[in-house]
């Protein structure tokens, strides 16, 4: 295991080091993926846009001043993304697009049906939930890195759950 | 299944998140003890949150292969490809804004000598431009004068300030004496005024008692000699009397 600090591999990497980058995507893809799972709710989705997300992140890491900073970095870099890919997909549909499908998904079992409603849960609920529950962050992490309150983020998990419940029991598909 | 009670919904999730303390826990277990429908829900939502950490669980072990798609598609890029495009286009660009630029230029070089004027009299031209400038210049003139007046002004004010100061204060000395000085004087000749008024009044006033006086002793002196007429006739009547009854005493 590379014992060297995300700041001596960052610049390594800027020196065009592959394996020091490789060992960067090791330590921070998983925060990066989940972020991209948490705004898009698909799972393919989040594959797609985390992998162009690293990539970016090597071609611009000479654009980072401080390489410790690289975790921080890289997420904002996949959620920007991420966003972005929203974007596009409710302008290319010239029409407000909800953050969960309007049809009711066939029914799915276990955990197929689970990521489906996750994935049909209004987006700022479901990054905390994401964040939480897959990422296994404590509450105080959640809200710092959302950047709001500890109580906002018990208030949006509680609705997450009690939303995914209903979605859930409509579905048939409960636990 | 049947529904919970809505007000106990909120509560059911906080306990499922742990975010109940003891007792409000204990609470929602004695409520939970008795109610079998929100026992059912809070069971719903705890077998919903485990499955939520074993999906989590089951995207981490996909995660390995995730990381090494991720590497084999970095193979195809580079920092240095990176810089290398972020540089080129700027010089790109530069080139394009640097040709526009000439042909710009040039344009209006064309377009300038083919709708030039005629050639004019260079001597008008000379007096005319001599002029132009003395008009455009004098204001900027002026004020540049007034500006280094004014700054020369300040540079000496600033260097002589201590000696203003000194002749300042001997001059506001000076005149506060002299003001002294004229005040007193002034002063002196208002008192000599007003005290040969008050020396005039009063002897105003003691003329004035002397002919009262005057008056007086005239009266007293007319009175006196009323008073002395009549006397001296009285004495002349008791005279007269006591002469005739002196010879019947006689008898």
């Amino acid at each position: 295991m590379d014992e060297r600090s995300d700041k001596e591999l960052a610049w390594a990497s800027h020196q065009g080091d592959r394996t020091a980058y490789a060992v960067l995507v090791q330590r921070h893809y998983k925060p990066v993926f989940l972020v991209c799972l948490g705004v898009l709710g698909n799972v393919h989705d989040a594959e797609d846009v985390a992998q162009e997300a690293m990539i970016k992140g090597f071609e611009r890491v000479c654009q980072l001043r401080d390489g410790s900073q690289f975790g921080g970095w890289i997420v904002a870099i996949a959620r920007n993304l991420s966003i972005n890919l929203l974007r596009k997909r409710k302008t290319a549909a010239k029409a407000p697009v909800p953050d969960r499908p309007l049809e009711p998904q066939r029914a799915k079992s276990g955990h197929e049906g689970l990521q489906q409603a996750v994935a049909r849960l209004p987006r700022d609920l479901r990054l905390p939930l994401v964040m939480y529950y897959f990422d296994g962050q404590d509450v105080k992490t959640v809200a710092e890195k959302l950047a709001i309150s500890t109580s906002g983020v018990y208030l949006r998990l509680r609705t997450a759950i009690k939303e995914l419940h209903e979605i859930l029991t409509a579905q048939g598909d409960t636990p | 299944m049947n529904r919970p009670c809505p007000q106990m919904q909120d509560k059911v999730a906080d306990y499922v998140l742990g975010a109940l303390d003891t007792q409000q826990a204990q609470a929602l277990q004695e409520h939970l003890g008795g109610c079998e429908a929100c026992r059912q829900y809070a069971r719903s939502l705890q077998e919903q949150a485990q499955s939520l950490v074993a999906l989590g669980q089951r995207l981490e072990a996909d995660m390995e292969a995730r990381r090494d798609r991720v590497i084999e598609a970095l193979q195809d890029v580079s920092p240095a490809e990176t810089d290398t495009r972020r540089i080129f286009p700027s010089v790109g660009g530069i080139l394009r804004i640097s040709v526009a630029a000439v042909l710009v230029l040039g344009a209006g070089v064309i377009i300038g000598r083919a709708t030039a004027p005629r050639p004019v009299d260079v001597e008008q031209l000379r007096a005319d431009l001599q002029a132009s400038i003395v008009a455009s210049l004098k204001p900027a003139v002026q004020e540049t004068v007034l500006a280094e007046v004014d700054r020369c002004l300040e540079s000496g004010l600033a260097a002589n300030e201590a000696n203003l100061r000194n002749e300042l204060a001997e001059q506001l000395r000076g005149d506060l004496q002299l003001f002294a000085t004229q005040f007193a004087a002034g002063s002196d000749r208002r008192m000599d005024k007003r005290f040969a008024e008050f020396v005039q009044l009063i002897e105003e006033a003691r003329l004035k008692d002397r002919q009262q006086v005057a008056k007086a002793l005239d009266r007293i002196e007319q009175n006196r000699v009323l008073d002395k007429t009549q006397i001296r006739t009285g004495l002349q009547y008791v005279a007269a009397l006591t002469t005739k009854a002196t010879p019947a005493t006689q008898h």
